[in-house]
This record gives structure tokens, C-alpha cells and sequence, in this order.
């Protein structure tokens, strides 16, 4: 295999070496390490993020095409903490920039972005995660009544709006799986087409045990609400509290009285 | 110190997605992250078809192309289509590194010496299956402790 460990730098073509300098400077943040480290003729200089990530401004003789032709959504996001970001809005706003995110509608709780273009061009997304990006905030909507089990085939999933929650029928019991998305709390739509949850927002999927099913590491199951059905067959859920949960077992399943 | 942490990750156009998933995968070793295919809900957002992977710290989404791009001529394997990724690799694997592209077929420039005043050890270029330019290098600060990469595959 090809032995990489990570991500370098990025060589960014600019046509004014002196102004983008001070644009990646004065409104990123970045901290310029020098010039003419590059086995380069042009005049070339590289500025550090504090992790040993780095980006090599060249400067070119003509025209700087951030995109290449018949390309679309080029761009590149760069990662600050919660504090820099709130200082980079505090800066921006100064400099007379506005602050905005075009894609907006597909940021998970707690996601934040902000949109900026260097002086040619390049599209970059400044972004950070909020610390109460997971955090769990019931709606206090009390018990809900989620009709009776003889309204469920085994393997349906039915969605409930107040509480945000999927009540699921296995054929061992019923449990209630919360909406939100364990990974940056996106709200989950069940797709009956592919049996599956899914989260919009990064692409975590969850199959009917809420068990994490994508290519993302590390996402714990679905969190579950407290669920009972009464000897008449009424089901209800209180999805103002939550189960977190490290993995599936039948143990977290209601049965169905007999 | 720097106001910014990392770069976390880029959005890129290919030609044929399988085809970068076996070069970035297959050559590279990134793994899969996610996939935005032909399904109804994202078309009608309006997003992008595309596959991520991940490369170590780095997630690139390689989106497919609205059509054709220009690609550059077959003997230029260094420059810019106005940007160039750079990864790292150890300095003892970078020969290897030459190995495993000459075994893939993969075409490179170099190995480049950069200025010892600097970062920059030596570097290889490369393009993907698309065009797209890439370097490989190793670091004379290979061994500087920074902070950690955090967050990458989240964006």
C-alpha cells in the first residue's frame, strides 16, 4: 500500500502573492512560516494552521482559474474550534464581510459554516462544530400515544413529529427510536426502499436495530425512548427521555402482551 | 498561533466515480466514507452525486463532473488546476511509495528536492484518473508533535 499518513498542504495558484498573504493572514488566521520553501522559480509563500497542516501560496503569471472547466461545488473547508469560530465572525463582520452559508439547510445541529472567497477566487467554508452538537433537548411533549400493536405488521417503522421519534415493530417486540442522528445530530428519515434510517446531513445510515450501517467509524446505535403497551394493546412513548445505547439486543424490545 | 486548525476536507470532479474509488482506494488506501447516489430526497435538495473517502486525516468528496473537463496533456504530471493537494508520507516509505505507483501504472515527476530551510523534504507528482494534480511528499518536521487533526469525515 501506498503508505500515506495524512494531509500535507494545499498549493493554492494566487496572482498577487503580497495581497493574498495578508488576505490568509489578517482574515483566516493563518500564520505565515516563510517564503521560497518550495523548489519553485515562482515567488511562493507557506502559512500553518496549528495542527501541521499548511497551505503554499504560488504566485502565477496570468490568470488564476480557482475551477477547472465543466466542474461544479469546488471548495475547500477549513476546521477552527468553537472559540476561533466565534472570533472569526467577530473578525469578518469587522472587515466588513458577510457572514453567510449557502448550504445551510443541510448542516446538522450544531454545524456551523461560513462561506468566503480569497481575492482570485477559491471557495473556502470555514467551519467548526458546536460542543453541544450531540446534546440531547426534549421538547417536553410528555407521553405520546402511538396507536395500538394491532396497527403494526412486524418490520413497520412509523414516524411521530412531536417528540421526534420512529416507533419500530420487530418481530420480537416494539421499540422507539429517537430521530436524531447520533452522529452530528441530523434528523433521520426512515426510507422504506432501502430499509434503512438516514441522515441527510453527512450520510449515516442506521438499519432496524438503529445499528450504525455506513462507512463512517465510530457512530453509536440510535438513542431509544421509553416505550410500554398497555394490556389493551396501547402503545406509548415519553420521548423526553433518553436511552443511550452501545449496541442492539433484544433485552431493549417491549413485547407484546399476550 | 493560527486562528485555523486543519483543512478538513475538499470537494473535488472526476470523471467516473468508480474509477477514482479503485485509484484513491485501491492505489492510495482511502477508505469509503459516504455516498450520495441517485436517491430521490438528495436530488431534490440538490446535492451533489458523489462519494467521499478518506485519506488518513483528510476526507476528499469526489463529485462527478457536469461534463467533460479538459484535461491536461499526458507528459505534465506537475501543476495546478488552480490548486494542488499535497499528502505526506514517511520519509522511510517514500520509496516505496515509487514502488507502489510504478507496480499501478501510476506516472509520476520526480522525486523534486525542496529548499532545507523549509518544511518540505522531497516531493513526487502525480494525476488521478480525472486530471486532477497531486503531490506526495515526505517533511523535514515529520517528527514536530502539532496539535491533532480532529473532525475529519464529519464535514
Amino acid at each position: 500500500m501506498a503508505g500515506v499518513s495524512g494531509f500535507s498542504h494545499l498549493v493554492v495558484d494566487v496572482t498577487d502573492l503580497d495581497r493574498s498573504e495578508a488576505f490568509y493572514r489578517d482574515v483566516l488566521g493563518l500564520e505565515i512560516l516563510g517564503r521560497g520553501f518550495l523548489n519553485d522559480e515562482r515567488p511562493n509563500s507557506t502559512l500553518a494552521f496549528n495542527t501541521h497542516h499548511r497551505i503554499v501560496l504560488i504566485q502565477v503569471p496570468d490568470k488564476v482559474e480557482p475551477f477547472r472547466p465543466n466542474s461544479s461545488s469546488i471548495h475547500h473547508a477549513l476546521m477552527m474550534n468553537a472559540d476561533q469560530f466565534d472570533r472569526a465572525e467577530e473578525r469578518l463582520r469587522g472587515l466588513g464581510y458577510k457572514i453567510g452559508d449557502n448550504r445551510a439547510q443541510f448542516r446538522a445541529v450544531g454545524d456551523r459554516n461560513i462561506d468566503i472567497f480569497d481575492p482570485d477566487g477559491h471557495r473556502y467554508q470555514l467551519q467548526t462544530y458546536n460542543p453541544n452538537a450531540r446534546a440531547f433537548e426534549p421538547e417536553n411533549v410528555g407521553e405520546v400515544v402511538c396507536g395500538n400493536v394491532k396497527d403494526y405488521k412486524v418490520g413497520d417503522v412509523k414516524a411521530f413529529v412531536a417528540g421526534k421519534f420512529f416507533v419500530v415493530r420487530r418481530a420480537e417486540g416494539f421499540f422507539a427510536l429517537s430521530r436524531w442522528c447520533t452522529h452530528r445530530k441530523g434528523l433521520l428519515a426512515w426510507k422504506p426502499d432501502h430499509w434503512c434510517f438516514y441522515c441527510p446531513m453527512h450520510g449515516v445510515t442506521y438499519d432496524r436495530k438503529g445499528e450504525n450501517t455506513s462507512y463512517f467509524h465510530d457512530v453509536p446505535p440510535m438513542s431509544a425512548h421509553p416505550l410500554s403497551i398497555a394490556a389493551d394493546g396501547t402503545i406509548t412513548v415519553r420521548p423526553d427521555e433518553l436511552i443511550e445505547r452501545e449496541s442492539f439486543d433484544e433485552s431493549q424490545l417491549v413485547a407484546v402482551p399476550c | 498561533m493560527a486562528e485555523l486548525q486543519s483543512v478538513n476536507h475538499s470537494a473535488i470532479c472526476v470523471h467516473d466515480l468508480q474509477q477514482a474509488i479503485d485509484f484513491y482506494c485501491g492505489v492510495l488506501g482511502a477508505r469509503e466514507a459516504s455516498a450520495t447516489d441517485f436517491v430521490t430526497e438528495d436530488v431534490i435538495k440538490g446535492r451533489s452525486l458523489h462519494r467521499s473517502i478518506i485519506i488518513e486525516d483528510y476526507l476528499i468528496a469526489l463529485m462527478l463532473a457536469r461534463d467533460f473537463m479538459p484535461m491536461p496533456p499526458d507528459e505534465q504530471l506537475r501543476g495546478t488546476h488552480g490548486f494542488r493537494h499535497a499528502f505526506g508520507v514517511p520519509r522511510d516509505r517514500f520509496k516505496n511509495l515509487m514502488a507502489v505507483f510504478k507496480q499501478n501504472g501510476v506516472a509520476y515527476e520526480g522525486p523534486v528536492e525542496h529548499h532545507a530551510h523549509g518544511p518540505f523534504g522531497e516531493s513526487i507528482y502525480v494525476k488521478d484518473p480525472s486530471g486532477n494534480f497531486l503531490e506526495f511528499l515526505w517533511r523535514r518536521d515529520e517528527g514536530v508533535r502539532y496539535d491533532g487533526v480532529t473532525g475529519v469525515g464529519e464535514g
